[in-house]
């Protein structure tokens, strides 16, 4: 049996915001993982919020914070301290976050050649921020042999000016296939071995050395380079130092497909400040537990190898992610289930999980689902706001109902603020005394 | 045949349903490629996720003889799969609970199924054989595996590389040394189930560190518990790491057959190497598809040592009279240890002996992976995974180390020349300090002498 002060289930960018903020607080933090999704999964940036028509994150979270249901509508005010607390929270790992809610949303290329709305980016996707000026060229430039970034496509999709959504474009895109040294002949090449090579000094400086030479005998005239994301995976800094200063052109990462470098970035740099102090952090399975009669959830449980691993916790923060992230489970037999406490879920009832159009703009009904909370995120049945279901439990994330954030590009902001939130209202909770304090760093029990 | 009768068919063709099938589950979204440790360091290996779930469809698929009508499998020509080290943290780290690890272990015996084991795997697989034998001969066997020209022989005959780590064989096994009474087999005139244990000291401790069971034993001991230690023979890991699932299961049948009286009587089954509570906790089900009583009761019985020790103490149970032991101690977590899913109790426990200053070093894996970095096509890679820990324990400049596991404990110590202890020799070590400190505060007081002598 093991006690913590706060469990934290989920390791994404919520789980990760309010496991630290307690850990900050002094409390002894357990966060319980089935395995690792969203950090490794999203682009990296920080999206807030986005909706056709508004000019800036702040502008379409404040929309979103007037829809019926949205948890914009208790949790917008918190977004920018969330904000400024990540950012220095990163800058301390040597990540930087570059962009304000009150920013512009600029179009940013994508790894298909499209565009997608952001304000938010980290460092090195920060150049593809600025608006394109008049004569502006962008040279989309990948390494042969990688199958996850295509420049020809890219080029072509980044060409035809409807791409761009009426935002600034570039006049010329360009698209670059350079040899890298050291790939050839290799079985596989993947994001991540890309990155590991751009970890290491002397490759990168021929890469670069590779890449800079391709650009020669191009006119010389402003412009910008799209890479691959891949500028290191554990010395980005010093990858993205490198680049700019030995390539012409200002060079801007572009997100590829899962793993995501930049995310399993985000989540080395949140694990360490964690560790830090002195929380913990167990991955690999399922954990679940009971709603008592007190209305208290006393303790998680996780299968384990053979007998169950009992986590005792004077409260509990439930960040597991939507249906996406598997906070809910849509079953064989119609309904749709929280995963750990078996919470109600407010989700669309069986015959509306099936669209006439699957490509309707409103979106999927299932997107949405969640579960509701009051205002200070403890679980509520969707008739009864006013009766929390559990006094020390805590919603958080994209597990909560009402938001979609495939369409209003809003899941890091919830994630954020109501990590905050949920860290603000369990400060103190305390489970039985243990008889030793934490001494050193925290650790991972597994992965 | 109608569709539903071939995809019955199909599945039953399967012999590992539930592994098998999770594959279904997989997003291909590559996570678990982001936390292997092999694919991390070496091309050969394309990561869990290809060999895994990608490449099962074709060894799931089943196609209709032409002709015949019936099913029969496809193999899949592609073979790096054996380059797989088995450490688990794909299955860990995978969000849709896919087991790839299972998956990858059973895809690796099946395609050794069809020819005769290489000489060098069959022999890996042989622990209490190669251990007796070496017990047997040690001075002689000792000064062998010491010498570069035979190590370089052994190298090109068997392949079994001549700078991996082999541990010295003990002059006497770790059995040999027991009194009798310890070493029976059940019998009804043990003591109760609250004030015994059933040890299982695993080949580690019998035929190269005895003195992890005699450790083991004092502080069991000290802690009121009298341990027995029944017949027993190698877990079967090392056979199931090299393919040999139906050795591994007679091994496993074996140590059921023995561990189940004791574990139905509700004695708790104690084991110093992490690697062999796992697998009779989890791998005897999920590899070699014993998931009887038997198996069950006794799985559920077994308790890594600083799981139970931990235990002891979440109880109020565990004696906590330790001496101060005033250094730093670099600890590294096991691949097998993590597989548990308990939590590393070894750092908590450390954090109950005064001036020990346990530093997880927050590595992956040192390589060794039992048997894997032994052989001679993959000990750089196993070298290369493990160097980045290597480097951290020479940094820390300490002389002593710390891992539940005696393959990565032999691994580190022979690449870093730091000496390297299991969790409950140190606690062992701080008993005694504390026995020490309690005789110097008051020198003539006999009850702190007896306490001392008790063992």
């Amino acid at each position: 049996m093991a006690r913590a002060d706060v469990a934290v289930v989920g390791a994404g960018l919520a789980g990760l915001t309010a496991a630290i903020q307690l850990a900050e607080a002094g409390a002894r933090v357990q966060v319980m993982a089935t395995g690792h999704a969203a950090t490794h999964w999203a682009p990296g940036g920080i999206d807030a919020g986005a909706l056709p028509g508004s000019r800036t994150s702040l502008d379409a979270v404040e929309r979103l914070a007037r829809l019926e249901g949205h948890p914009y509508a208790f949790l917008a005010d918190g977004l920018p301290d969330a904000l400024a607390w990540l950012r220095s929270a990163l800058g301390a790992e040597g990540l930087d976050l570059v962009g304000e809610l009150t920013d512009p949303l600029r179009a940013i290329p994508t790894a298909i050649g499209s565009t997608r709305l952001a304000a938010i980016l980290p460092d090195g996707m920060a150049a593809a921020l600025p608006a394109w000026t008049a004569g502006e060229t962008l040279v989309v430039c990948g390494p042969a042999g990688f199958r996850d970034f295509w420049p020809d496509a890219i080029a072509a999709g980044l060409r035809r000016p409807s791409t761009w959504r009426g935002h600034p474009r570039p006049a010329r895109v360009e698209a670059l296939t350079v040899e890298l040294p050291g790939l050839a002949g290799r079985h596989n090449l993947s994001s991540l071995d890309l990155a590991r090579f751009f970890d290491d000094p002397d490759w990168r400086a021929t890469a670069l050395e590779a890449i800079a030479r391709a650009l020669e005998g191009r006119p010389q005239e402003p412009g910008r380079i799209a890479l691959p994301a891949v500028l290191g995976l554990h010395d980005h800094p010093a990858a993205l130092a490198a680049a700019r200063e030995r390539l012409p052109l200002a060079p801007f990462e572009v997100a590829l497909v899962p793993p995501s470098v930049p995310g399993l970035r985000l989540f080395a740099a949140l694990r360490a400040t964690l560790r830090r102090l002195g929380g913990r952090l167990q991955v690999g399975e399922a954990v679940h537990g009971v709603i008592g009669a007190d209305g208290r959830v006393a303790e998680l449980r996780a299968p384990a190898a053979a007998r169950e691993f009992v986590l005792t916790a004077g409260a509990i923060v439930l960040a597991t992610g939507g249906i996406a992230g598997g906070g809910i489970v849509a079953e064989r037999a119609g309904s749709l289930v929280e995963s750990v406490l078996g919470l109600p879920v407010d989700g669309p009832e069986r015959g509306d999980w099936l669209l006439v159009d699957p490509f309707d703009p409103a979106g999927h009904p299932l997107e949405a689902a969640g579960i509701r909370t009051d205002v200070r995120l403890r679980p509520v049945a969707p008739g009864a706001l006013e009766r929390p279901l559990a006094e020390n439990v805590r919603i958080a994330g994209s597990l909560l109902a009402g938001q979609r954030f495939l369409r209003q590009r809003c899941g890091d902001g919830v994630a954020i603020a109501s990590g905050r939130l949920a860290a603000l209202e369990l400060r103190g909770s305390g489970s039985a005394p243990r008889s030793a304090a934490v001494v050193g760093a925290g650790r991972e029990a597994r992965s | 045949m109608t569709i539903a009768e071939l995809v019955t068919r199909a599945a039953g063709a399967s012999s590992d349903p539930l592994v098998g099938l999770s594959a279904d589950e997989c997003l291909k979204c590559n996570v678990c490629t982001t936390v292997c440790p092999v694919a991390r360091v070496t091309d050969l290996f394309p990561g869990p996720k290809y060999v895994g779930p990608q490449a099962q469809r074709f060894r799931l698929g089943t196609i209709l003889a032409p002709g015949s009508g019936e099913l029969s499998v496809v193999r899949s020509p592609d073979q790096s799969v054996d380059y797989c080290s088995g450490c688990g943290f794909c299955t860990t780290a995978c969000p849709a609970d896919v087991k790839i690890a299972e998956m990858n272990s059973r895809a690796r015996a099946a395609s050794r199924s069809s020819h005769r084991p290489r000489l060098r795997d069959w022999l890996l697989g042989q622990t209490d054989l190669t251990g007796r034998l070496g017990v047997l001969t040690a001075p002689l066997a000792n000064r062998a595996f010491g010498n570069g020209l035979f190590r370089m022989l052994v190298d090109r005959v068997i392949r079994i590389d001549r700078r991996a780590p082999l541990p010295p064989f003990s002059r006497r096994t770790f059995r040999s040394r027991l009194g009798r009474h310890r070493r029976s087999a059940w019998s009804a005139d043990a003591p109760s189930p609250e004030r015994a244990v059933v040890y299982f000291h695993g080949c580690a401790a019998n035929y190269y560190e005895p003195h992890v069971g005699q450790a083991a034993i004092d502080v069991l001991e000290r802690n009121g518990f009298a341990v027995i230690v029944p017949p027993q023979v190698c877990c079967g890991l090392p056979l199931i790491s090299n393919g040999l699932y139906r050795q591994a299961r007679g091994r496993a049948r074996t140590n059921l057959a023995v561990l189940a009286g004791y574990a139905r009587a509700g004695y708790r089954i104690v084991g110093t190497s992490t690697s062999c509570t796992h697998t009779i906790k989890a791998e005897y089900r999920e590899m070699l598809d014993i998931d009887d009583a038997d198996a069950r009761a006794v799985a559920e019985a077994t308790w890594d040592i600083c799981e139970f020790l931990l235990d002891l103490h979440e109880q109020g149970r565990l004696d906590t009279h330790f001496g101060t032991l005033d250094r730093t101690l670099p600890y590294h977590a096991p691949c097998q240890l993590r597989s548990h899913g308990i939590g590393l109790p070894a750092l908590d426990l450390f954090e109950l002996v005064p001036g020990l200053r346990a530093v997880d070093m927050d590595h992956d894996c040192c390589g060794i992976a039992g048997t894997y970095g032994l052989k001679s096509e993959k000990y750089e890679i196993a070298m290369a995974v493990g160097e980045p820990l290597f480097e951290r324990v020479r940094q820390s400049g300490a002389s002593q180390a710390a891992c539940d596991s005696e393959t990565c404990r032999w691994q580190i110590e022979k690449a870093t020349g730091t000496s390297l202890r299991h969790p409950v020799e140190i606690l062992a070590e701080a008993y005694a300090a504390g026995d020490r400190e309690a005789i110097r505060a008051d020198p003539p007081d006999a009850a702190a002498v007896s306490r001392s002598t008790r063992r």
